[in-house]
This record gives structure tokens, C-alpha cells and sequence, in this order.
């Protein structure tokens, strides 16, 4: 493979990482090391007293695992459904970006999947979801379509990877066992590559579907229960759009992260910011939309019971925490965004991470007051979260960091065959494809 | 030369491991499905739901399947695997 | 088939507790203690709302005991993914405590909640160990639970009106609540059986059901309060 040859000289920035690791890493890898064992050490403590170590208690009985298990999971968006939609639409931008995208899918949904067993009373009867579950609950929903979209992302993430992988073989890097059992014997010959692209092209079109079904049906976990603030039928867009957007910010977080840690200038450039940043800025005005719906035909319809709970949103114990992620979900996005002379890389980072603790924000919003609001007259209690669910939030937060970076120590984070096939026949397709756009003729020249 | 078949080895033990994973939901959905018409508990819901899961699984395992026996049909030369 | 239903004349509710009391030890329910409590862990499958009315000195007080109301069409049972809580042929919503994964899906998803989780491992004073009701299970920490309509009790009586070779009647099974109540506030039976109290009761005009609008179809019916002159 002459042709491989001459990417090594052209792509060696990609496969620097993998082959030194700086100090850095390993301090980095330490201190998550302790931040887990923390959140272990608490887990354990939990299944040993029972969920009373918890700030949990009635009327609101589920707090922080489930607002967690929702907003990781809605994280999870960012991947596989961008990457899958950059794709199938030929955005030729999206080269360098895809694989960051789908490793924070694949990472983030084994951890937010997960965060309903910490919720269980008694994790110790988790197979009984297996040997007499009831399909109609919306948590089985759950329990497949979050089974289907790992192992979905799982595959979408390994398939484009096999011709790195097999870069990184042919380099001799270690461990060469590893790379050898999972480059599947690429070669890179034609029929090799039409097999490869087929796969791809099925997977992205089977993946939206199974994106979109996931925040959907979590969605349905509260809409499909009768009570106030939860039983409305666009739960399931909004969820979803919720989702793609806290999932675009956590992506160009992790982007502008590993572009200074790997230096990656050369290939996550400007412009790959601010397409991305476009996206989130329409997100985040689609966000406001949604939300502005969903409380407008409740507040109008003036319920009791609805506007006990939006009362509570507004100007209850919890309100100071509603209009923070209006503010962080809306306004702080849409000042530096709209705006080209604040839409650089810290800009968009700092408007990233608004939208990140805003869209954390937003779950809190939803499980929790509806929750604190019961429709008959109990004594109602404020939640907070003990030490043991802020520990474990952390820990669930330094096993994401943990698992991008062994990944990117162990794999390109962009994909090198795609970067290069980018260069080698994409400016002449793009070429092709674009007077084809063009009208047959010129139908007047004068 | 053993270190190869090794490799093969697993990777066909891997790819055997995805088939079972997808078998083993199908089996414990169709096992749901027996439960909840035994108990009269809301048989045709389960039913429709299995209809959509089940079949998404088994297109992930056939596609895994697909790009594993299309790779190694595609390769130059058995001795060209490990040249490098 | 019975469809065991209760009805409470709220104009004969006292609010004296009794039936709080007689349905904690009857039941087994954990005692948590005042610093549990004050987080909002105090357990209690009877529990009794207080309505103030009016300003002080003239404050008027209503009271209304309630249980699970064993909704014809619950919006807990629905939701369980483990089968640990469903609707029997009888219409009592049932508890499978050793079933339960402890997700409280179905806490969250009841409208009158009614439904109570065991936070920690329920404990009791030494003294009150030997005082717990042998026919009820004592619960594990992780477990939800709630009213059964002393189901328990259902059982003994079935067994008894065996051996006594006659027909389940009115009275042979009746819960603690009702049993113990003192003004006779709570009449219970089976509300499709005409010889029963309760068939005539919650036909009547004063009769109500908390939040029918949810469709819930609760199964204990209020007779509501009239002033009397």
C-alpha cells in the first residue's frame, strides 16, 4: 500500500498520542482513579444502608440518579445522530469530527445507562427485569431501545474504524495483538472498501431512527404517567431536541479539549467551530421554542394541578434554578453566538458549557418539581442531594473523561482514512456534485 | 503463524459472542412475551414492541456478520496479512 | 367475584387516629423515627388530612382518613416493569415485597400518592419486636409498599368461613382501619354486593371519590361532610 505509506508522513499528528504518552496523562488518569474510587466506596456504602444515605425521601422520591441517567443519556446524542446526519448529508466538514462524536456516545450511554440500577432499592433483584419484566413498563422500553442504541453506536463507532485500526497495525504499534484482532484483516483492497462503505451506509440510516427512539422513550418514562408537568405529548420531541443540543455543546467541549491537549489545529479548524456552533444556536432557539410551548399551554389552561407546578418552577424553592437555565440554555448562547466578534473558539466554549449546566438544569427542572408538588395535601419536602449523589455524579463524570482518554491513547480520535480520502477524491466529487446542482445550461448567455 | 490462527480465533469467538448477545434478547423478549400472556398482562403491547426490537438487533448482527466475511473475502493474499 | 371497596362518612370522622394506629401495628409498618421523619420518611399506609378552615378563634377543622384507594384502573400497576405490584380478580392492588427492584416507578406514578418506600432497613425498639403482626411480612430495606386493605385478613377469614362450611359474608373480613374505628366512620365490603352497607353507601347522593376526573376509578368512596343543625 504505496499510497498508505505517504499518509504516515502526512497524518502523523493523529497517531503522535497514541504512540507518547506525557506525564499529563497518567496524573490525569490518577486523580479520576480516586474520584471513582470515591464514587465506588459511596455505591457500596448505599446498597449496604439502603437509599436512606441519599437525599432522597416522599413525596420526591427520585432525584439526582434519574436527572443524571437522563441528561448522560441525552449527552449521547451528540455522537452517533450528528455524525449520522453529517453523513447521509454529505456535509464534507463533518471528516474530522465524527469519531469524537460517536466515542462520546458509546462512553457516555454505558454510564447513563447504568444510572438506573444506583436508583434501585434493591440492584441485588436486577434479574428479575429479565426472568418476568412486563414489556408495557416504559422502564423495559428503556431497557431495550438503550440496548439497541449501544450496541447500534458500538458498531457505527468500530466499522469506520477498521482502516485506522489497521494503520495503527501496519505501524507495529503496541499492543499489536490488539490491533491485528480488531482490523479484521484490512487491507484496503476495492472489495474491501465496498464492503466497508456498504456497512456504513446502512448503519447510519438504521442509527437516527434508534437515536431519536431512545430520548423519546425516556421521555415517555414521565409522559406516560398521569402527573402534572410530566403528562404532555411533546415530551418526546423535546426531549430529543434537548438532547441533540446538550449533545453538540458536550461535543465541542470534548473538540476544543483535545485540540489543545493533542494539538490538533491543523484539523479542527474555525470553521469547524462554527458550522458546529450554528447547529448549537439553532438548537438552542428550537430548545427555546419547545419550551416556551410546552409552558404556555399549561400555564393557559390554568389547571390547578399544572399550576401548582409551574408556580413552584417560577417562583418556588426551585425557581432560582428555572430561570438559570433559561439563562444558560438561551440567553448566553444566543448573545455570544449570534454575534460573529464573540463566536470564537473561548466564546463557543463558554457558551458550551452554559449549555451543558443549563441542560442539567432542565432535567432537574422536570423531575423534580413535579415531584414536590402532589396533588393532595402532604407535608412537602425540599430536596438535597447528600454527599453520596453528588459523589457519584462526579464519579460518573470522571469515568467519561477516563474512557475518551484510554480510547484516545489507544485509537486516532479522527479518523486518518477518512481525513484522507477527504483529500484524495472528495474536492473533485464535491467538484462533480456541485454542478450537478448547477442548471444543465446556462440558459442565457449574453 | 500460531499467533494468526489465534487472532482468527478470537475473532471468530467475538463475532459467535455478538450472535448469542442478539439471541439471548431475542430469547429473554420472546420469554416477556410468554409471561405476559400466561398472566393475562397485556399480551398484544409486548407483542407489538418485540415486533420493533427484535428485528433491530438481528440487522446489527448481520451487518457485523456481512463486513467480517466481506473483509476477509476481499483480502490480496493469505500471506499478505501479516507482511508488515 | 367480590370488589372489595370502603367508604368513610367524613361527617362521622372524628379525626382521632385510631385508624392510623391500628393499620401501623396491624401492618408491620417501620417506625423511622423523628430525624427520618422530618426528611419526609415517615411511614404510614393510613394517613389522615387536616383541613383548616376559617381564622382563629373561630377555625373550624376537617379531617379525611386515607388508604390506598385500589383503583379499578391504577396508574401504579401499569408502570411496574417487574410485575411486583398489580391488580388482583378481586380488585385489590397487591405489594410482591421479595418481586420488587425498588425502582418506585410506581411511587412516582400514583396521583394520590399513597405509595412509600423503605429507606433503610425497618427497625423496631426491642420491646415492640414480639408485638409484630405474625401474619404480615416485615419488610426489607429497597422494597415499596403501601395499604393492602389488610389483605392478610381476607385469607384468614376465607380459611375460617371453611372450616365453618358457609359463605363469605359481610363483617368476616373487614381491615384494621374500619375495625378499630370508633365512630363507625368506615364501612367495608364488597361494593357489588347488594347485602353489603357499602353497595348502598356509595350510591349515595353524598357520596364522592377523590379526583374522578383521573379515571382512576378508586375503590373507597366519601361520604361528604353536611352541616347538622
Amino acid at each position: 500500500m504505496a499510497d498508505s505509506h505517504q499518509t504516515f508522513f502526512e497524518d502523523e499528528e493523529l497517531i503522535r498520542p497514541i504512540e507518547q504518552t506525557g506525564p499529563g496523562f497518567y496524573a490525569t488518569v490518577v486523580v479520576l482513579l480516586c474520584v471513582i474510587a470515591f464514587a465506588g466506596y459511596t455505591y457500596v456504602r448505599q446498597v449496604i444502608y439502603g437509599l436512606g444515605v441519599t437525599g432522597l425521601a416522599q413525596p420526591v422520591s427520585w432525584g439526582f440518579y434519574i436527572i443524571n441517567f437522563v441528561f448522560f443519556i441525552g449527552i449521547s446524542h451528540a455522537g452517533t445522530l450528528i455524525s449520522a446526519i453529517l453523513r447521509l448529508s454529505k456535509a464534507e466538514w463533518r471528516r474530522p469530527i465524527t469519531r469524537m462524536a460517536e466515542v462520546i456516545t458509546a462512553i457516555v450511554l454505558a454510564i447513563g445507562g447504568l444510572h438506573p440500577i444506583l436508583d434501585l432499592g434493591r440492584p441485588d433483584r436486577m434479574l428479575h427485569l429479565f426472568t418476568d419484566g412486563r414489556l408495557q413498563s416504559p422502564l423495559l422500553w428503556d431497557v431495550t431501545s438503550i440496548t439497541a442504541y449501544f450496541a447500534a453506536s458500538t458498531v457505527y463507532l468500530y466499522i469506520p474504524m477498521i482502516p485506522d485500526i489497521a494503520i495503527l497495525r501496519d505501524r507495529g504499534i503496541k499492543p499489536r495483538w490488539l490491533y491485528q484482532f480488531l482490523s479484521w484483516g484490512w487491507q484496503g483492497t476495492d472489495h474491501q472498501k465496498r464492503v466497508l462503505e456498504r456497512a456504513i451506509n446502512i448503519l447510519m440510516v438504521m442509527v437516527i431512527p434508534i437515536a431519536v427512539s431512545v430520548h423519546t422513550v425516556i421521555s415517555y418514562i414521565f409522559a406516560m404517567t398521569i402527573q402534572p408537568g410530566w403528562h404532555s405529548t411533546i415530551f418526546g420531541p423535546y426531549f430529543v431536541v434537548g438532547a441533540i443540543f446538550s449533545g453538540i455543546a458536550a461535543l465541542l467541549i470534548v473538540m476544543i479539549a483535545f485540540r489543545k491537549a493533542f494539538h490538533l489545529e491543523n484539523y479542527l479548524k474555525e470553521i469547524h467551530f462554527k458550522y458546529l456552533s450554528t447547529l448549537l444556536l439553532i438548537m438552542s432557539i428550537l430548545w427555546f421554542y419547545f419550551t416556551f410551548s410546552e409552558y404556555l399551554t399549561a400555564y393557559y389552561g390554568h389547571e390547578p394541578n399544572e399550576m401548582r407546578v409551574i408556580l413552584y418552577k417560577f417562583f418556588g424553592a426551585i425557581s432560582p434554578y428555572f430561570w438559570l437555565m433559561g439563562v444558560c440554555n438561551f440567553i448566553i448562547p444566543l448573545v455570544i453566538l449570534a454575534n460573529p466578534k464573540t463566536r470564537t473558539i473561548p466564546g463557543i466554549l463558554i457558551a458550551s458549557i452554559s449549555v451543558v449546566i443549563g441542560m442539567w438544569l432542565e432535567r432537574l427542572i422536570i423531575v423534580v418539581p413535579s415531584l414536590a408538588n402532589p396533588r393532595l395535601p402532604y407535608p412537602t419536602g425540599v430536596y438535597i442531594p447528600t454527599l453520596t449523589e453528588w459523589s457519584l455524579f462526579a464519579g460518573g463524570i470522571a469515568v467519561f473523561i477516563l474512557g475518551y482518554l484510554v480510547f484516545a491513547k489507544l485509537f486516532p480520535l479522527i479518523s486518518i482514512w477518512e481525513i484522507q480520502e477527504g483529500r484524495d477524491h472528495s474536492i473533485a466529487e464535491v467538484t462533480d456534485r456541485l454542478t450537478t446542482y448547477l442548471p444543465d445550461q446556462p440558459l442565457r448567455k449574453l | 503463524m500460531k499467533n494468526k490462527d489465534m487472532i482468527f480465533a478470537l475473532q471468530v469467538a467475538s463475532i459467535t459472542y455478538i450472535w448469542i448477545f442478539v439471541l439471548g434478547i431475542a430469547i429473554w423478549i420472546l420469554n416477556l412475551i410468554r409471561v405476559s400472556y400466561k398472566l393475562q398482562d397485556s399480551f398484544d403491547a409486548s407483542l407489538a414492541i418485540s415486533i420493533v426490537a427484535i428485528p433491530v438487533f438481528f440487522v446489527l448482527a448481520v451487518i457485523l456478520t456481512y463486513v467480517f466475511v466481506g473483509l476477509r473475502k476481499g483480502r490480496k493474499r493469505e500471506d499478505a496479512y501479516s507482511a508488515h | 367475584m367480590p370488589r372489595w371497596g370502603m367508604v368513610i362518612d367524613l361527617n362521622k370522622c372524628t379525626g382521632c387516629g385510631a385508624c392510623v394506629v391500628a393499620c401501623k401495628t396491624e401492618l408491620n409498618v417501620a417506625i423511622v423515627g423523628p430525624e427520618e421523619s422530618g426528611k419526609g420518611r415517615t411511614m404510614l399506609c393510613m394517613d389522615i388530612f387536616t383541613f383548616y378552615e376559617g381564622e382563629f378563634p373561630n377555625v373550624k377543622t376537617r379531617h379525611m382518613p386515607r388508604p390506598c384507594f385500589h383503583c379499578d384502573n391504577p396508574p401504579c400497576t401499569k408502570v411496574c416493569p417487574v410485575r411486583a405490584t398489580y391488580r388482583n380478580e378481586e380488585g385489590l392492588v397487591t405489594q410482591i415485597y421479595p418481586q420488587c427492584i425498588g425502582c418506585r416507578y410506581c411511587q412516582v406514578a400514583c396521583p394520590y400518592t399513597v405509595k412509600f418506600f423503605n429507606w433503610s432497613k425497618p427497625e423496631w425498639p426491642k420491646e415492640m419486636r414480639k408485638a409484630l403482626n405474625p401474619d404480615v411480612s416485615v419488610r426489607p430495606d429497597g422494597v415499596v409498599e403501601k395499604c393492602t386493605f389488610c389483605v392478610h385478613r381476607l385469607q384468614k377469614a376465607r380459611e375460617q368461613v371453611a372450616v365453618e362450611n358457609r359463605e363469605l359474608e359481610e363483617g368476616d373480613y373487614v381491615p384494621a382501619c374500619v375495625e378499630i374505628c370508633p365512630t363507625g366512620a368506615m364501612y367495608f365490603g364488597d361494593l357489588d354486593n347488594a347485602k353489603h352497607a357499602v353497595n348502598k353507601l356509595k350510591r349515595s347522593h353524598r357520596a364522592f371519590q377523590v379526583m374522578e376526573d383521573l379515571g382512576t376509578e378508586p375503590k373507597v368512596y366519601y361520604l361528604s361532610e353536611m352541616e347538622i343543625e
